[in-house]
């Protein structure tokens, strides 16, 4: 009978308690990796939305505009120096970028928004903004038209639902209106015929265009063709005026970005803001983000610019975000640590229960010739085969959900939604896929395990065998 | 030949206020092939002078000597290892291990000394038959009366051929049937194996058997006496 044996055997002796024990580790870890996942895949969800349609993974900037990021910030760039900054293996593109502040009007309306100039040419290769122009939209007329159409009486449920929702492909709309893959073929071409949304985006070469958040354009009451006055402050204090054919509509993934969003070509946002050849900032695009490469290309292109300019990854770029994530990130960890105390004590009360129970049991071991060692192995290995049990069924368990969360993110509707954008976050939480953090929770889960099997370990060590004998 | 040797021993125990004489002055032997109980009241010392003998707990002053080994000289680790190859231990309470069964009982300490698994199975066979249990190798204790458990735990107490067996109470919870059973058992292995036997107990059943009775009253030995009852 080999010790593992008898540890399997001794598992089972008490079946409920341990069903009840391995059951409380396999909750915990359930939904600490399902919390877990869905808070980080949010996080992710954030960072990469606004690396992708904002900041960029590195910026190249004036010193002194992070602080202060005025046009009077801004920068000539060197095009020996783009030239260097391009030859580095990791950097794609250097896409130039002008931005700043002016008063958009339409009609009798009015808001503050951000101006971005940027070439729409070259752009593509640090962010993507062309791919999230508007391509259907839930207006209320369409929903109306769409509901006269004899549709599922589901579909018509969710139409009202996501009434006033711009989707920027088919495959959004059909997932989140919940189309089935028999009705598409059906429904799809009434969905183009009533809700497509007209538009498209900014081209190299031409003036007098915009593309603006669908946030925004909602707020103005404009569709693309409709004009937009930007009004503002130009470099030097002059003044920036310019009248502007809404181009397209694009669906930023951040609420308050999409509220304020105008982008022009670059030329025409010199034009506006009396700054020829200037630019605010340039995105570098790179090819591997991955950490460790980013921060070495952050360091070479570094080494490049000199004090003249600075290299900016998106960490310090989007620091008051990263910040709010760190803040959400710590009453998380404080949720999930409440989570292992309470297994703690459930593990715990298991292993004084057996302590106590099988006293007399390993008085008789030691007295017989099994040495304490050994039998504190064995019991160890009760323990931790107890919590692996747990372990791989929460971890088992967790996956169909994380991957679904993954492959269809969660999206709220109604106040729920409308609390998450008055936060400045889309209405979206997908799951993050297991990385390490599936490793931490069980590192977690057996760290605890371990301080249990510690416990009783010392107990069989200072075991008195006659006094267990007298149990 | 002597297998154990008590020489002069004490055993006081300290609990809180009160200091507990518990074995006084004892001075005893015991030969190879005795079959030998200890009696007397509550309290007179008998189940201390057991695990003196047993190496489960030291004495306070005097020696104890079994097959040579002193046994204050041993570590406890080493007290451990010693009681595996030297000492069979039958518990009043039977103790077998819940999990597993008859044979698996009989052979744990065979596995812990790492015998061949042939030989540990031939060596369960003939002890299982030996206490009358050849069609229960299976069954778990649960399964078992508590006759046929305490006659496990002889069969496991007596498997790794230790030089002696110490039984503590052995007949205490069971019926007359079983009780007659069992020492017969114990009677049979003593005089074919001439296997020693020291008991401790307060049954007349035992004490009936025995060849040598040994009385303790407040820790000391008041009577030895050797008998004519022949096995």
């Amino acid at each position: 009978m080999k010790d593992r044996q008898l540890a399997w055997r001794n598992l089972w002796r008490n079946r409920k308690r341990t069903l009840i024990t391995a059951a409380s580790v396999f909750f915990a870890v359930f939904f600490a990796l399902v919390m877990r996942s869905f808070q980080l895949g949010t996080y992710d969800k954030m960072y990469s939305d606004v690396i992708q349609s904002y900041s960029g993974y590195l910026q190249l900037q004036n010193p002194a505009y992070l602080d202060e990021p005025t046009l009077d910030n801004g920068f000539t760039a060197d095009p020996d120096l783009v030239s260097r900054i391009e030859q580095d293996p990791n950097v794609e593109a250097v896409v130039p970028r002008m931005e700043s502040f002016a008063l958009a009007a339409a009609g009798n309306r009015t808001q503050g928004v951000m101006v971005i100039g940027m070439d729409p040419g070259n752009d593509n290769k640090a962010l993507n903004i062309r791919n999230r122009m508007v391509r259907f939209k839930l207006t209320p007329m369409a929903v109306e038209a769409l509901k006269s159409e004899n549709l599922p009486g589901r579909l018509s449920k969710n139409l009202d639902l996501f009434t006033g929702e711009a989707f920027t492909d088919t495959d959004d709309l059909v997932t989140i209106l919940g189309i089935s893959e028999r009705d598409s073929s059906a429904i799809l071409p009434l969905v183009r015929k009533h809700a497509s949304f007209p538009g498209e985006y900014l081209m190299g070469g031409e003036t007098g265009f915009a593309v603006i958040g669908n946030g925004l354009s909602d707020y103005l009451g404009t569709v693309p063709g409709d004009t937009l006055v930007l009004m503002g402050q130009g470099w030097h204090g002059t003044s920036a005026a310019g009248l502007y054919v809404i181009r397209g509509v694009v669906n930023m993934p951040n609420p308050e970005l999409d509220n304020r969003f105008v982008c022009l070509t670059l030329d025409d946002a010199r034009l506006l803001y009396g700054a020829p050849g200037m630019v605010t900032s340039s995105i570098i695009g790179i090819r591997d983000a991955s950490e460790k490469e980013l921060a070495a290309t952050q360091a070479r292109l570094s080494a490049i610019t000199g004090k003249e300019l600075s290299v900016r990854n998106w960490k310090e770029m989007n620091a008051l975000l990263l910040n709010q994530m760190e803040a959400d990130n710590r009453s998380g960890a404080i949720m999930i640590g409440i989570l292992y105390l309470v297994i703690a004590f459930g593990v715990f009360g298991t292993v004084l229960m057996m302590m106590a129970e099988r006293r007399r049991e390993f008085g008789m071991l030691v007295s017989i010739g099994m040495r304490k060692g050994r039998l504190a192995a064995m019991v160890g290995l009760e323990m931790l085969l107890m919590g692996v049990i747990g372990i791989i069924a929460g971890v088992i368990a967790s996956l169909p959900i994380v991957f679904l969360g993954h492959a269809k993110p969660l999206r709220f509707t109604g106040e729920m939604a409308r609390m998450y954008e008055d936060y400045g976050f889309d209405p979206v939480m997908p799951t993050l896929l297991p990385d390490t953090f599936y490793l931490w929770q069980v590192v977690v889960v057996l760290l605890i395990l371990a301080v249990a099997i510690a416990f009783s370990v010392r107990k069989i060590f200072k075991l008195n065998v006659i006094n267990a004998l007298r149990a | 030949m002597k297998v154990v040797e008590i020489n002069d021993v004490y055993k006081t125990y300290h609990d809180t206020e009160v200091e507990v004489r518990a074995v006084s002055g004892v001075t005893l032997g015991f030969e190879k092939g005795d079959f030998a109980v200890i009696v007397g009241p509550s309290g007179s010392g008998k189940t201390t002078l057991l695990n003196l003998i047993g190496g489960l707990d030291q004495p306070t002053a005097g020696e104890i000597l079994v097959a040579g080994h002193r046994l204050s000289e041993l570590k406890p680790s080493e007290l451990i290892d010693f009681r595996m190859e030297h000492v069979g231990f039958v518990f009043q309470s039977y103790n077998l291990i819940p999990v597993l069964t008859a044979a698996e009982n009989v052979g744990f300490i065979m596995s812990l000394q790492k015998w061949p698994k042939e030989k540990r199975i031939a060596r369960t066979g003939e002890l299982l038959d030996a206490v009358g249990l050849s069609d229960r190798h299976n069954s778990r204790p649960s399964q078992l009366s508590g006759g046929q458990q305490q006659r496990v735990a002889v069969a496991r107490a007596l498997a790794p051929r230790p030089e002696f067996i110490l039984a503590d109470e052995p007949t205490a919870n069971l019926d007359s049937k079983s009780a007659e059973t069992l020492l017969d058992i114990m009677e049979k292995l003593n005089r074919e194996e001439e296997m020693t036997f020291i008991f401790s107990t307060h049954d007349v059943r035992v004490m009936k058997r025995a060849r040598r009775v040994i009385t303790l009253e407040d820790g000391k030995v008041v009577s030895d006496v050797r008998t004519n009852h022949t096995s």
